[in-house]
């Protein structure tokens, strides 16, 4: 199998798989970054960022903390240089720290839920498990 | 075309790193269904008793007990009810493509997405969570399918979430709807897979096809059509100076105004000015609700609408498609990850002999429709070569190479 259209591109010579996503990170040791999110080129201008970083900041207050998390995947350049982009920043740090307290909240609980078990919770313990709180509701039935 | 002095990319980065990057996410489908079909199935065997009321066993109802000749006939009668309501369904989203209802469409797909995701998902994770006893509450589990099913969404219904989450979240869909395919019965399934590949075949070459139609709507009219469509990330050409545009490549949603082949970047990529499609569409029934898919693989059109799984009446129909993008890029119709998964899934339910022979067929099968698509330069469909060669290796993996191994293996021969 062979390419037979136009000669092969002279590119930057990537050749990892993840290249394409570490490009941006290779421009990065240089200077400042050029883009605002993971994607590099492929990703949003400056300006549109701002936008995103705010939307998905103010939507991941609807118990949402996995939009915070992936606004944070999202603009990782932006936090990693910190002088850069004044404007996305605060939104994507606020992300990062309204995360990481949604998840060590919920993680406490799942864990407190998980091991304390019984004995802690006594008879709501097994009102509250998925699965019985499923068969009482017919939960499982659909598929 | 910049001509640096750099050295050129051998063939085998350039052209195996495409192809490497539209087979991995296919992979891991397939992959994520045999495990989930080997973790589910192992506790519930007789699978007979599972039959769920889908538009795909609307006509007959697999029992354990028919002869052969019974379940064949029961089995190509619920393919061509399922294969006339897909084409009913496709034919339907071609009339409201025609009529500009695109915003229509969007939405669709993307309450469809949610209904995947939320439901299905949410049942597949429930029959996890019962069957390793997984001591999670309600409150929890409410809460981390409510933000995977939004962020999902959110991701499928955006053009402008990161790419590797947008993909991430196409293959689970993918994954999700395969697996609900795996629980029809086995001869319905078997005959569905090759129905559906024919379909395709006609679909996407005949002049009248319904996805043909919608493809060169699309190309006339430049659009580009809403689907769920998964596609791969476009290799190199990135230049510091380059001209490509930022989301010149995008197409998973179709909400841009389509930059057809004005990208100047285009031409930077090898195959950049292929127009090559391929629509898939999909269509999944699932209690009177059918979906409709049809894999087509189209290089510029996503068009997904993808139906209700269980409660909502209505259809929705998923185009997807394997294609080359404006920038190069493979695109692969969703419909294609779920009919592969499926195959591989339905083998993994006899064992993994078939599994490893089906998943190499499937391969085998996409190398050489990616070839194809490299000469050819149309919309091609992605299913039938993958398909046929499946069922093909499936049988006979099941009929004559397992008694093969096993008598080696017994008399300590080989293996």
């Amino acid at each position: 199998m062979e390419r037979s259209e136009e000669a092969l591109p002279d590119s930057a010579g990537l050749v990892l798989p993840s290249s394409t996503i570490t490009a941006n990170s290779s421009a990065n040791s240089r200077g400042p970054p050029q883009w605002p999110t993971i994607d590099g080129p492929l990703g949003l201008s400056e300006e549109d960022s701002i936008e995103y970083a705010r939307r998905f900041f103010k939507f991941g207050f609807l118990f949402l903390p996995w939009l915070w998390a992936l606004n944070c995947f999202y603009f990782w350049p932006v936090l990693r240089h910190s002088p850069s982009f004044p404007h996305i920043r605060p939104y994507v740090v606020r992300s990062a720290i309204g995360f990481t307290v949604f998840t060590a909240l919920l993680g406490s609980w799942a864990l407190t839920f998980a091991i304390g078990g019984e004995r802690l919770f006594s008879h709501v313990w097994d009102e509250l498990l998925m699965y019985n709180f499923a068969d009482k509701y017919g939960l499982t039935g659909w598929i | 075309m910049d001509q640096n002095s750099r050295t050129r990319r051998t063939i085998l980065e350039s052209l195996g790193e495409e192809i490497i990057r539209i087979i991995t996410p296919v992979s891991i489908c397939m992959f994520l269904v045999v495990i989930l079909v080997s973790i589910l199935n192992t506790n519930n065997d007789s699978s007979s008793s599972q039959s769920i009321s889908t538009i795909a066993t609307i006509a007959y109802t697999e029992d354990s007990s028919d002869s052969t000749w019974d379940k064949l006939k029961g089995a190509l009668l619920n393919s061509l009810v399922f294969v006339a309501v897909v084409t009913a369904v496709t034919f339907f989203l071609v009339l409201l493509f025609y009529f500009r209802c695109t915003k229509f469409l969007k939405y669709y797909m993307g309450f469809s997405s949610f209904l995947v995701l939320a439901f299905t998902g949410g049942e597949i994770a429930l029959l996890l969570v019962q069957d390793l006893s997984f001591p999670v509450d309600c409150v929890t589990f409410l809460l981390v399918l409510y933000n995977f099913t939004v962020v999902g969404v959110l991701a499928v219904f955006m053009s402008k979430m990161a790419i590797f989450v947008t993909q991430g979240y196409l293959v689970v869909i993918g994954m999700l709807v395969a697996y609900w395919f795996t629980l029809l019965p086995e001869w319905t399934t078997w005959v569905l897979l090759v129905a559906m590949s024919l379909y395709d075949l006609a679909a996407v070459l005949l002049p009248g096809g319904p996805l043909r139609l919608l493809v060169e709507l699309a190309i006339s009219r430049d659009e580009d059509i809403p689907a769920l469509v998964y596609e791969a990330r476009p290799v190199n050409h990135h230049d510091s100076g380059g001209g490509l545009t930022q989301r010149s490549w995008r197409r998973s949603s179709g909400d841009e105004s389509a930059n057809s082949g004005s990208n100047v970047g285009s031409a930077h990529l090898p195959s950049g000015s292929c127009e090559n499609r391929a629509y898939v569409e999909e269509v999944g029934a699932a209690g009177g609700d059918s979906a409709l898919s049809a894999p087509l693989i189209e290089r510029r059109i996503d068009v997904q609408m993808h139906l209700a799984e269980d409660v909502v009446p209505g259809e929705n129909l998923a185009l997807e498609g394997i294609g080359l993008g404006s920038s190069g890029a493979i695109k692969l119709g969703l419909g294609d990850f779920i009919f592969y998964s499926v195959l591989v899934g339905r083998a993994a339910m006899y064992d993994f002999m078939t599994v490893y022979a089906c998943y190499l067929a499937i391969i085998a099968g996409l190398g050489i429709t990616l070839m194809l698509l490299a000469v050819y330069q149309k919309a091609l469909p992605a299913l039938p070569v993958s398909v046929m060669l499946g069922v093909l290796f499936y049988l006979l993996t099941r009929l004559l190479l397992e008694a093969f191994v096993v008598e080696c293996s017994i008399n300590l021969l080989m293996f």
